[in-house]
């Protein structure tokens, strides 16, 4: 496992807390989606930052209420094409504001990653280190966008026309 | 039409490095099959029976006689000297080797082409009326929304990993030359009683093995705010389009399930939060673009063209190409040409690189170096002078590209069926050059007038049997290609789903029964009524017994 910063920002590794395990007081844990829906209190109340492992299958509502107690959501992809994951990171952003670190998880590709940092991901856990490079190479290729995402970058449509915006450096 | 400014340019070029960086990964090993596949299919690269495909995008049907030029030189340089127009008024070329795709891409590129998104899980190259900007019954040049939505839609962030495919169609006319009512999402140009121009906006039609016709969502939607609707419609489908079942993950299947009005709600909720995001772009960018489709300065010209009258009075072909081949343009004295790539006996939308040579001159010198493609698979010069139309017509006969059948029975949509293609149960081709050699009589077709025969070779329907007044679609049977007929599609504005008639024939059969369904309607329709008011007055019983009982 390897980890990158699409967006620039710190990041480190999020140790998963078991399914029998309670969280030590004031402890960074990650903690399945599921879990934190059934008894999300009990771990918001013992941790000290908590991190949710969302599937792409989320609905991104079961998040309304408690993705302002989380720290990091890391979106578990099942398969590269499922492409869920890029608007429940979307919704995240654009519909409840959520400043926390976004992280893709699971079989994501190189080829993806500045459609990763695009639709909102800070980060990626890279299945295979010797892909790192592949990564980089692909974060900075286009330097221009077609779409309004939710990133902060306007169109080339308001560029063309003297409105840049002010898009998250990658 | 629309050139690139620098931005766009760079939006190619860099495309391109990046798929020879691709292909150099695959290659090397870096980029497993399974990863490599989704890739290559959104730069429009296929592996189909024999070799690589690249289908390359015709934006809205819209090119240049140079891009058409360009199209010849790869044709003859990369593959076998001849590519293949599409449904989606696109070129295939059948048999590029994968080293040198993004060599031909480059070249592409250096016209202003591209094969971006002409295949996967994404937002497919925008179709749209052949006859937009030129037609005498349009509301508004329709290109300027597509060029928008081709540019909203490539390498978006969202909708690049969609449940399936998805297309859109747009027309600005009444006549409905695009088949919209078939598509993923459908546009049709619309005025609201202000007078101000806007958009009906249908979802969930489509062809395959389910095939639905897409219903409306929203009467009228203000011009403005199209890319914010959309991707209202296109997050719902993203996050709720079923993954589990390919063969159920078009939205068709969604909007079925949850019901229009139901996806609708929910796009006019999402719509609500989004539409002040600039996801819409400024009214000056769409001044800009719709400033590229000012129609060509034409000078009025008088409806009587002595020369084409004589050449008409001796020649039955020529005659009757004027008829079938040409529509009303909006300026007097004008047409469009549509050049049939229907040869009798020859491959349905197939065009040597000679054939490509010679559009493009006739573009040059008789239709503002404009060239058209349809979904009909043929070609169309738009704004012709009618005084023109006799030598145009000598030129494109003498290369045989003078067939005068365009709307009848042998200008048939056929898929390429198995002598290409990987999914196909049966070959469509040769089915499609026994039929036109069949109904080889100009005069017999002439008689029996606009009549559109629809062939695919399999379920998935590319060569959109369902809305074929007369659709066949090829099946297996335990190894033997077999041929059902159906009946009473429509792909216009009256969009019908065809029904099948019953079991299938065998590859000779199947053109004996086609020409007993001809003798049916023949037989029964009425002073000047078409093929398909026929059918659609007298039902299909009398059809099938014509078929089965005398068999």
């Amino acid at each position: 496992m390897t980890l990158l910063s699409l967006t620039g920002i710190d990041i480190r590794e999020w140790s998963q807390l078991a399914d029998d395990e309670n969280p030590q007081e004031g402890a960074s844990v990650l903690v399945p989606l599921a879990r934190l829906l059934e008894d999300g209190d009990a771990v918001f109340t013992a941790a000290g930052k908590v991190g949710a492992i969302v599937p792409t299958s989320a609905n991104y509502l079961d998040l309304e209420n408690i993705n302002d107690k989380l720290a990091f959501i890391a979106i578990d992809f099942p398969a590269f094409g499922d492409g869920r994951g890029f608007s429940l990171a979307v919704r995240l952003r654009k519909d409840f504001g959520f400043k926390g670190e976004v992280r893709a998880h699971g079989p994501v590709m190189p080829d993806q990653a500045l459609f990763l940092l695009r639709a909102g991901f800070d980060s990626v856990d890279i299945a295979d280190a010797t892909r790192i490079d592949a990564f980089k190479t692909s974060l900075t290729r286009f330097k221009d966008f077609y779409q309004t995402d939710y990133t902060g970058g306007r169109s080339l449509a308001y560029a063309r026309h003297g409105n840049i915006g002010t898009r998250i450096a990658s | 039409m629309y050139a690139y400014d620098k931005f766009d340019r760079d939006m190619v070029d860099v495309r391109v490095s990046e798929f020879r960086d691709q292909v150099e990964r695959r290659v090397k090993g870096e980029l497993t099959e399974e990863e490599f596949r989704p890739i290559r299919l959104m730069n429009g690269l296929y592996l189909q029976l024999h070799a690589y495909m690249l289908r390359v995008a015709v934006p809205y049907g819209t090119m240049s006689a140079d891009q058409m030029r360009r199209l010849a030189h790869v044709a003859r340089k990369y593959d076998k000297g001849y590519g293949h127009f599409t449904t989606r008024q696109n070129i295939q070329f059948n048999w590029p080797k994968l080293s040198e795709t993004p060599d031909i891409l480059e070249e592409l590129a250096e016209v202003e082409m591209h094969a971006i998104q002409t295949s996967g899980n994404c937002i497919r190259n925008v179709t749209s009326d052949q006859f937009a900007g030129a037609t005498a019954d349009e509301i508004a040049d329709p290109r300027p929304y597509a060029e928008l939505l081709r540019q909203w839609s490539s390498f978006h962030p969202e909708f690049s990993f969609l449940p399936r495919k998805f297309k859109f169609a747009i027309t600005g006319a009444d006549q409905d030359r695009a088949a919209v009512k078939w598509h993923d999402i459908g546009l049709i140009v619309r005025k609201n009683d202000a007078g101000e121009v806007g958009f009906e906006v249908l979802a969930g039609g489509g062809m395959g093995r389910t095939p639905v016709i897409a219903k409306t969502i929203r009467e009228f939607l203000p011009e403005k705010d199209l890319l914010s609707y959309v991707e209202a419609m296109l997050r719902v489908y993203n996050e709720q389009g079923r993954r589990d079942n390919k063969y159920k993950a078009r939205i068709k299947i969604l909007i079925e399930a949850m019901g229009a009005d139901e996806f609708a709600r929910q796009t006019e909720a999402e719509w609500e939060r989004v539409k002040d995001a600039h996801i819409d772009v400024p009214a000056e960018e769409v001044a800009r673009i719709k400033a590229f489709f000012t129609p060509p300065p034409l000078e009025v010209l008088s409806i009587d063209a002595p020369a084409l009258e004589d050449l008409s009075k001796e020649n039955f072909v020529f005659a009757a190409w004027v008829k079938n081949n040409t529509n009303a343009h909006k300026v007097p004295g004008y047409v469009n040409v549509t050049i049939s790539l229907k040869p009798h006996g020859g491959i349905p939308g197939d065009a040597s690189s000679e054939q490509m040579d010679l559009v493009a001159a006739l573009a040059d010198e008789y239709s503002q170096s404009e060239i058209r493609v349809s979904h009909e698979q043929n070609l169309i010069l738009p704004h012709v002078a009618l005084r023109d139309l006799p030598a145009i017509w000598t030129d494109l006969d003498e290369a045989g590209l003078g067939t005068a059948n365009v709307g009848l029975l042998t200008d048939m949509i056929v898929c390429p069926g198995l002598d290409y293609c990987a999914l196909a149960n049966a070959r469509s081709i040769p089915i499609a050059q026994a039929i036109t050699k069949r109904f080889d009589d100009m005069k017999r077709l002439q008689d029996i007038g606009p009549l559109k025969v629809k062939m695919s070779g399999c379920i998935n329907s590319c060569g959109h049997h369902h809305a074929g007044h007369i659709g066949i679609l090829g099946v297996d049977r335990k190894g033997q290609e077999l041929y059902q007929i159906l009946l009473g599609g429509s792909g216009a504005e009256d969009a019908s789903k065809a029904g099948i008639l019953g079991p299938g024939f065998d590859e000779h059969g199947i053109v004996d029964a086609l020409e007993k369904v001809v003798a049916v309607y023949l037989g029964e329709r009425l002073d000047g009524e078409e093929f398909l008011a026929t059918y659609r007055r007298i039902g299909a019983q009398i059809f099938k017994e014509a078929i089965y009982d005398a068999a």
